[in-house]
């Protein structure tokens, strides 16, 4: 057992009532949108067995419902209806064959859902609208709290019959029985309302209702939420007392903890970069300080060390590592063999992962292509080892170079500056951004044990590559700053100095005094930039055509931090506004939902606009004759997930 | 009427000249068509639909716009069931086939998107690929095989879609087509050759354009007057053009909602008719026009004068599956009215709703609800009597769903009036049109020998001589207001139901009209814009732009412009939390931050409460809609479509107890 080696604590294996894991780290219950028309998929199959494969201690799948009553989201799995047993024996089979336990968490959404997919009214324990959702649901009668407690007990049965090792009952961030718990949304006057023995009563129900259905041989676990964040919600000494009264019923093993409720404190159940990892620690440490059974902390938890060192501490007897193990499944195997430094770490970015989920669209991960694709076999073009060329080290090139190396092409990537990594290199300079690096440098670390090399400070052009006579080129030259339309030409010395976001972060521009910086990209570029030049002082505004600034922070749950910093760094925001043109001293403006022109000054104007695609050299060579395909920026300026996904399919496809 | 006559088209004679047009329905499963497809067309046609156009499918993998759009390569299963469904209710149908370019998602194909020129789709932002010969090479093979794959399914042609979502008309316009080779010389050159190539393929099977003829950005975009001129080249290669309108810049305008009054491209579609009969005569393709023509009167004139031969009525025709039957039969008042709401028709959004109605919830999802349809199922079974308490939509339509299964059937309402809530959102302003809704129930009340009761309460105490099933509509009621640091009084509070319908009204004096708006729907923005005549009004939203919910109808930006116009206040992500000394505080719910604004009134827009009511003691009632918990008329209507079902078999089920 001591071959552990450097994270003792993380893989020293724990008994959950029943069940033993064989070490610490659970691949926790999220949304995967992998469910069709209700029933769990291949996809699901794939993806949880390559996290069992990757050596998780503990799998907890996403939730499935309990009644029909219960649709929030279109592929949310029924777990009501029966029909879902061989997908469930399916997901059970694929895991256990590594050796790895699986639970089943078990969930009614409660009013933190509408009727659009179910067509019915939405349960609750008080007509109080979800803030998210917005629908009126209907107060929950005596009769109906019975059919609750039922159905969660029918499903529980399911689930066991389907081969999970055990159930969690989701009672913490989007759950009927969270509703009862808070009482920012338990109006109840009933026996079922009130005090916290009230309001904790339905969850007491349903404990007593599924230990009876599913016996004794398999494990119960609990999700509370810590604190919910909202005005007169829940918060930590609730929390505390419910686990107290969890354990007290002496049928449950284990308490899962999260912090937040899903639908009005999103982004802080999957808080982005911007929020410190480890966020939510003080929950499972305050449960585990007043309950013997294990106790589970999430939150930004990336590394094995500071897996290992929450447990060390006493904060948790388990880690959920959801993200990490989504970038990389092979995590937990990378951690125990000492190779650490080789694991693809998560970048908290949220774009494919928790960006993708509101979106209703099946869960990635901006730096593996394969994430949600595991039941897909690699399409690989058949043929010998080929001389591959790859022109530039960003995001893009690195993934190409990556994808040939990995199938045993012969590749070199040669990059013109003194750095690989493209944008991604200026994108991680901004504060609180530094982590978006870790895409590149995780790229760079898997090229080096392929033997790649990176030689930079190199221009290729086609009399390069002529010398050079590669098999095939990949073309990944990236983008240049556009000129926008409203200010062609040569600067005027009257205007505002005119600059891109490239040029703040590269130190090539220092725009200073009062500066606008235009966002016609609504997302991080003119956000971050604006952070940057507030920091140096600057009085900035930021102005969008659209409805709103960054108008996509929001999806990567990022939108709430913004205006946060913004409103402390002075940073102010004009939406509806579209610069059209510079004039002395400033720049004109018309308002796209009044037509209304104005004028406003600044000494320097900074650009968030598209870029001009670098695709020069792709051009000349296919003009010659020279194989040679585009990627990322090169084929059309996109963001970096675009560029990874061109990457990988060109480099499989050589 | 003409409406209802016979037309030819190409070889093919359609039954009537109303045409069911391409829409995103949500009902495909992995990129191909489904049986609920198949089901919800051959609904339409059996209702009379002349022309069916099948949704858009795309011609090529590149184009994943939504989730459930088709694939047409994987699309002939599908096309085979609906051609089988529709002709044997007499349609014709074809297939919509596009590629939406730049206007897609690369979500779903995870590839970049195609377009003419980089220029980026407005909401999205992504830079497309501006794709080269080999690409528009694969492009017209894509629309080629797809038409050859719709005709070997059994459909009679195809529509291509160079309307509003299109890569085609991406080509043609100006405001996206950059180029300097010869596509970019003559813009039009792409959609020639898809049309030769599919008339080539497939022969004198039906081939139509979706035709954008005005962009509404004239600076670059095709306008009125060039789209004349581009449209007679088409007039040797295609059986007809359908005339819509929209760009990236105005994607809402092809499918306005009910703030736009129909029939807006009446000019343009007369002028392209005319301009087609100039040069070809009788032998010019047919005309087809489109633009929230939902009324038979409306598009019946249209043809008669000469505008155009077909007329697209697709939402008429979610709303009510029979509208042309009605009208063959001299019962155009009976045809149940769309109210062009666009709350649940218009679907590609990432969520997938499954395409319905608010006045016909059964529509999408005809085989779920095959059971409780009034206008389908009609059993007349074990007829009781049957009583229904309350005269609001929910109400309304569960009197008029149980009288047509035969049930002798009683409406009491306790005000004077009969309608309910919708009588208070018919007033918001641009609006009115819900009230068609109320006229049509009530004359359908009438019809079905519904005996209609007014001003009458029921208690609980009533119901004991009643044996007969039992519905309670009694609707919704304004919640208190309730704010969390607390109210002190000093300032009048005021519902948005009462405001809107004039019941009261905010006194002069110093300071805004504070409105309170947590929902972002109609309610919010209809206040403000009843107030903003009279002295300063902010908008309190949680969000962070006013009437965040009116994005699917399609009112989003064009609410924040009237309010911008119109001067209303927007106090973004914030909320009221307390009223002290005539003022009321307001906190940013990022920043936490506090500011206060002087009030005259604070109007609360925000979510209601059923009606609390000792109806609830009674055994074995029903309750529907409002009553069940406020939410809104498609609820409403599904609750009491249902209830006809459901509340009679619980009173066969206690009669059974007893």
């Amino acid at each position: 057992m001591s071959s552990a080696g450097r994270y003792e604590m993380l893989f020293t294996p724990l008994e959950l009532g029943p069940v033993l894991v064989k070490n610490r780290s659970v691949f926790s219950a999220h949304l995967t949108n992998y469910a069709e028309d209700g029933m769990p998929s291949a996809q699901h199959v794939a993806y949880y067995e390559a996290r069992a494969r990757g050596g998780a201690g503990l799998i907890i799948t996403e939730e499935h419902s309990t009644h029909p009553t219960d649709w929030p989201y279109e592929k949310l799995i029924h777990g009501f209806n029966p029909a879902v047993l061989p997908g469930y024996r399916a997901i059970t089979d694929a895991v256990h064959r590594h050796g790895t336990p699986i639970f089943a968490q078990i969930n009614h959404n409660g009013g933190q859902a509408s009727g659009l997919y179910s067509r019915l009214a939405v349960w609750a324990p008080s007509p109080v609208a979800d803030p998210l959702f917005r629908e009126v649901p209907k107060a929950v009668d005596l009769a109906e709290i019975a059919e609750i407690v039922e159905s969660y007990a029918d499903v529980a049965a399911r689930c066991i019959e389907g081969g999970f090792d055990g159930v969690e009952l989701q009672c913490s961030h989007s759950s009927i029985v969270r509703g009862f718990l808070s009482p920012a949304t338990n109006k109840r006057t009933d026996a079922y309302g009130g005090s916290l023995e009230n309001r904790a009563r339905l969850l007491m129900e349903i404990i007593e209702a599924v230990r009876s259905a599913i016996g004794p041989g398999v494990a119960l676990g609990v999700r509370l939420c810590g604190d919910e964040l909202i005005d007169g919600g829940t918060t930590l000494d609730e929390a505390v007392a419910v686990a107290i009264m969890v354990e007290a019923t002496g049928r449950v093993d284990y308490i899962n903890t999260s912090i937040g409720v899903a639908t009005a404190s999103l982004f802080m159940v999957e808080a982005s970069m911007a929020v410190k990892p480890g966020y939510s620690l003080f929950i499972p440490s305050a449960i585990r300080a007043e309950v013997d059974l294990p106790v589970v902390a999430v939150g930004r938890f990336k590394d094995p060390l500071q897996a290992d060192r929450a447990l060390t501490e006493g904060h948790c007897d388990l880690v959920g590592m959801v993200r990490a193990q989504i970038a990389d499944p092979d995590f937990m195997i990378k951690a125990r063999s000492e190779h650490a430094d080789d694991i693809r770490l998560c970048l908290s970015c949220n774009q494919e992962c928790v960006g993708r989920m509101g979106l209703n669209r099946w869960l990635g991960c901006i730096e593996n292509p394969r994430t949600g694709r595991e039941s897909e076999p690699v399409a690989l073009r058949p043929g010998p080892p080929r001389d591959v060329l790859v022109v530039g080290a960003g995001p893009a090139g690195l993934q190409a170079a990556l994808a040939a190396a990995r199938h045993g092409h012969r590749v070199s990537v040669v990059e013109a500056s003194d750095e690989p990594g493209g944008q991604v290199r200026l994108a991680a300079r901004v504060p609180g951004r530094a982590e978006f690096g870790d895409l590149v440098r995780n790229q760079l670390s898997e090229l080096a044990l392929l033997g790649v090399t990176v030689k930079t400070g190199t221009w290729v052009d086609a009399t390069y590559v002529a010398d050079h006579a590669p098999d095939v080129v990949v073309v990944a030259t990236g983008s240049t700053p556009a000129s926008p339309w409203w200010a062609p030409g040569e600067p005027d010395p009257t205007h505002p100095l005119l600059c891109d976001v490239r040029h703040v972060l590269d130190g090539t521009a220092s725009p200073s005094g009062r500066v606008l910086v235009v966002d016609e990209m609504g997302f991080h570029h003119a956000t971050s930039v604006a952070e940057v030049l507030a920091d140096r002082g600057c009085d900035v505004e930021v102005a969008s055509p659209s409805l709103v600034v960054g108008q996509d922070l929001g999806i990567t749950l990022d939108m709430e931090q913004w205006w946060i910093r913004a409103s402390a760094k002075g940073i102010t925001q004009r939406s509806s506004a579209l610069v059209t043109g510079l004039i002395p001293g400033g720049v004109s403006l018309q308002n796209v939902l009044t037509g209304e022109a104005s004028e406003a000054f600044y000494d320097a104007v900074v650009l968030a606009i598209p870029a001009d695609a670098a695709d020069g050299l792709f051009h000349e060579l296919v003009a010659t004759g020279v194989e040679a395909h585009r990627v990322g920026d090169a084929l059309a300026p996109r963001r970096a997930h675009s560029a990874v996904l061109d990457g990988e399919h060109v480099g499989l496809a050589l | 009427m003409v409406l209802t006559d016979p037309l030819g088209l190409g070889l093919a004679t359609l039954p009537s000249r109303v045409v069911f047009g391409p829409h995103a329905t949500n009902l495909g499963r992995r990129r191909g068509f489904s049986a609920a497809h198949a089901t919800y067309y051959a609904r339409r046609a059996e209702g009379g639909a002349g022309l069916i156009v099948t949704e858009t499918a795309s011609v090529h993998e590149s184009d994943w716009p939504t989730e459930c759009s088709p694939l047409a390569e994987r699309s002939g299963e599908g096309w085979a069931l609906i051609a089988d469904a529709c002709h044997r209710a007499g349609s014709v149908v074809i297939a919509s086939l596009g590629h939406a370019g730049s206007q897609g998602s690369s979500s779903y194909s995870q590839g970049p998107l195609w377009a003419p020129s980089r220029v980026p789709e407005v909401n999205s932002h992504e830079v497309p690929l501006s794709i080269g010969d080999a690409e528009v090479n694969a492009l017209i093979a894509g629309f080629r095989s797809a038409a050859q794959l719709a005709r070997e399914a059994g459909l009679d042609g195809v529509e291509i879609n160079a309307g509003q979502s299109s890569l085609l008309r991406q080509f043609a316009s100006g405001l996206t087509n950059q180029r300097h080779d010869r596509y970019g010389e003559d813009r039009m050159l792409l959609t020639r050759q898809v049309i030769e190539a599919v008339r080539e393929e497939i022969g004198d099977a039906i081939v139509g354009l979706r035709f954008c003829a005005d962009e509404l950005a004239p600076w670059a975009g095709i306008t009125p007057e060039t789209a004349v001129s581009l449209s007679t080249e088409f007039a040797e290669t295609v059986d007809y053009l359908a005339v819509v309108r929209g760009s990236i810049y105005s994607a809402a305008a092809t499918q306005p909602d009910l703030h736009e009054a129909p029939g807006f491209n009446i000019g343009i579609t007369r002028s392209i008719s005319e301009a087609l009969k100039a040069v070809r005569g009788a032998a010019a393709p047919a005309v087809c026009l489109q633009g929230s023509i939902v009324d038979p009167t409306m598009a019946e004139q249209q043809v008669l004068e000469g505008v155009c031969d077909l007329v697209e009525m697709t939402r008429a025709q979610i709303a009510d599956p029979d509208l042309v039957a009605k009208v063959r039969r001299g019962d155009a008042s009976r045809v149940r009215p769309c109210l062009l709401c666009n709350q649940r028709c218009v679907v590609s959004d990432p969520r997938n709703p499954i395409v319905s109605c608010v006045v016909n919830p059964s529509a999408g999802h005809e085989t779920a609800d095959a059971h409780h349809d009034p206008d389908r199922s009609v059993a007349h079974v074990d007829a009781v009597p049957a009583l229904v308490i309350g005269g609001g939509v929910a109400g309304m339509e569960a009197a008029r769903s149980l009288a047509r299964r035969g049930h002798d059937t009683r409406l009491v309402e306790a005000s004077g009036r009969l309608g309910g809530t919708l009588l208070d959102a018919m007033e918001i302003p641009g609006r009115s049109r819900l009230g068609l809704l109320l006229g049509w129930l009530a004359a359908e009340l009438d019809h079905e020998g519904v005996t209609v009761e007014m001003n009458r309460h029921i208690g609980v105490g009533d119901l004991e001589a009643f044996n007969g099933p039992v519905v309670a509509a009694i609707g919704a009621m304004d919640a208190p207001t309730t704010l969390r640091d607390g109210d002190d009084g000093s300032v009048v509070m005021l519902s948005a139901a009462d405001v809107i319908a004039g019941r009261s009204s905010v006194a002069d004096g110093e300071g805004a009209v504070v409105i309170l708006d947590p929902i972002g729907g109609p309610i919010g923005v209809g206040v403000a814009e009843i107030l903003a005549g009279d002295g300063p009004v902010a908008l309190v939203t949680p969000d962070l732009i006013v009437g965040s919910q009116l994005a699917m109808s399609g009112d989003l930006v064009a609410a924040n412009a009237r309010l911008a116009g119109r001067g209303v206040e927007i106090v973004a992500h914030s909320e009221v939390v307390a009223v002290r000394n005539g003022a009321a505080t307001i906190q940013d719910r990022y920043t936490g931050a506090m500011r206060e604004i002087q009030t005259r009134g604070i109007v609360d827009a925000g979510h209601r409460l059923p009606r609390t009511t000792d109806l609830a003691e009674a055994e074995g009632l029903v309750f529907v809609g409002d009553a069940v918990a406020p939410r809104s008329i498609y609820e409403a209507i599904l609750e009491g479509r249902r209830v006809s079902s459901d509340a009679v078999t619980q009173h066969h089920a206690l009669e059974a107890l007893r």
